[in-house]
């Protein structure tokens, strides 16, 4: 199964993606700012990001623009944000996101849905 | 030596100059032709310009308006040319640039000077708002950041909800499971107040991001539909949706057409009665798309027709009978529309219901877009 790096600072829902993931057995590995990411992402490289937007020390806007997707072009960005119909997430567009999606309107299932739908694809929608 | 008469002229064209430098506000007054006749010390010090400098030039000349883009506003629309031509006293938020090239909002009221039904001029009276647009900024910032605060714990809240009810954390009795439905379902009518919140401070800061691409309207409005099936179904009121058998395609933006049927539907089965219908329809001329959404409500009384897309709006009849809302679903819809290039009206009658319609651009239209790559 796919390799999922969940980039999430508040722990709660950190946890919670890490639990519906495993369920649905990918293998997640979990951290809480870009920063961490960035140290993480030297030596593996997952399938597929699901990353939040605004983070303390580093946000994934910043962590996107230093990571370089096009230097990993097989490396999935599912952004997970709620900073809906904002500069940010097109932002997060340009700089590669393969897709974005509400933290609040997501329940657990659309979660898993999403997930696998984005590592299946390359299409870019605003939903 | 000076008659009398002479003498009490001249006094009170004297008071009339100090009367006029002594208004608070920026005053500048132009002859019929547009030339400015007089400007005051503090209309003055706004712009930059000397009344030497300005007395004798021609207002639109000296003062050229801009609209919040930034965008020259035409002759013909300028409020000076307006109140001159209607007769009408005009209060509108322009752009001047003033003498050293700065952009400054202002807030003006202009009016036609009459004589014997005739305008011989006019007379401007404004004030530099450049401190109140930082502020609106500055509370538009707090009200975005302060809900993407709320919706966090809110996610987790939610998150956490379902995966108790799909049975992450064993089995559920049959109470257990209603109960955190209830907690799914207030979950979601906060997170619905906090994206009105969200959109409306977007929408009044200029910051809404609108992507441009194919939307299937039919198809778009069936999934708001289906999104409010179980309301529909809570109170028995069916939803009759009629549109035309050829799909229709539009260039427009997904999620805020999303938004604004979604608060036009929820409005229509909030007023509603039990037991009785909505109907939805979609027709469309060779430029527009027409969108129409009828309840069999209450009808908004007479006096507060004008106020309908105003913010914080409720109508007397609905305070009345307590159903629950903010008052911000219209004033939202009415911004969204706006910012896809279409147009939003109403017919209604009291204790009959009322039809909202939603008019938008068929062609290609020119509208502020997000980079979306396909």
């Amino acid at each position: 199964m796919a390799d999922i790096l969940i980039v999430e600072d508040d722990k709660d829902l950190n946890a919670a993606y890490k639990i519906i993931l495993e369920n649905e057995k990918y293998k997640v590995r979990t951290t809480f700012n870009g920063q961490e990411a960035l140290k993480i992402l030297k030596t593996y490289s997952p399938d597929l990001i699901l990353l939040d937007l605004l983070m303390p020390i580093m946000g994934g806007l910043e962590l996107l623009e230093k990571y370089n997707l096009k230097d990993h072009p097989k490396v999935k960005v599912l952004i997970f944000t709620n900073m809906e119909n904002s500069p940010e997430v097109t932002k997060a567009y340009n700089l590669g996101a393969t897709r974005c999606i509400i933290k609040s309107w997501t329940a657990p299932q659309n979660l898993s849905k999403v997930v696998k739908d984005t590592l299946k694809t390359n299409q870019l929608s605003l939903n | 030596m000076t008659t009398g008469s002479q003498h009490i002229i001249e006094g009170q064209k004297a008071l009339a100059e100090v009367l006029f430098n002594s208004i608070g506000d920026g005053a500048i007054t132009t002859d019929e032709y547009g030339r400015i006749t007089r400007i005051n010390p503090i209309a003055q010090n706004i712009l930059g310009y000397s009344e030497k400098e300005a007395l004798g030039m021609w207002f639109p000349k000296l003062l050229a308006a801009y609209d919040d883009d930034g965008l020259a506003v035409p002759l013909i629309e300028r409020p000076v040319t307006r109140a001159f031509v209607t007769g009408k006293i005009i209060s509108e938020r322009v752009h001047y640039k003033n003498k050293d090239g700065k952009l400054l909002p202002i807030s003006m009221t202009i009016s036609p000077i009459m004589v014997k039904n005739q305008p011989v001029g006019c007379i401007e009276i404004f004030r530099d708002i450049t401190n109140e647009v930082e502020i609106d900024k500055m509370k538009s910032d707090f009200i975005s950041l302060a809900s993407h605060q709320l919706r966090t714990p809110l996610s987790a809240i939610k998150t956490y909800t379902h995966m108790l009810l799909d049975g992450f954390m064993g089995p559920l009795t049959k109470p257990q499971i209603k109960s955190l439905k209830t907690i799914v379902s207030a979950s979601n009518r906060m997170n619905e107040t906090i994206s009105t919140l969200l959109n409306i401070t977007r929408i009044e800061s200029g910051s809404i991001v609108v992507a441009k691409k194919p939307v299937l309207i039919d198809q778009l409005l069936d999934e708001v539909i289906n999104e409010h099936h179980l309301a529909a179904i809570d109170k028995d009121i069916k939803i009759n949706f009629s549109h035309p058998s050829t799909k229709i395609r539009l260039i427009s933006d997904g999620v805020v057409l999303k938004e604004i049927f979604a608060n036009l539907l929820s409005n229509a089965l909030k007023y509603t009665p039990n037991g009785g219908q909505v109907k939805i329809s979609i027709k469309s001329t060779q430029a527009k798309l027409i969108i129409s959404v009828q309840d069999s409500g209450m009808g908004i009384p007479l006096e507060s027709q004008p106020n309908v897309f105003t913010k914080f709006f409720r109508a007397d009849n609905v305070v009345k009978k307590e159903t629950s809302g903010t008052g911000l679903g219209l004033y939202l819809v009415n911004g969204l529309v706006k910012e896809l290039g279409g147009e939003v009206w109403f017919e209604t009658k009291e204790n009959k219901g009322s039809i909202f319609f939603v008019s938008l651009p068929l062609l290609p239209h020119i509208i502020k877009t997000g980079t979306v790559k396909k």
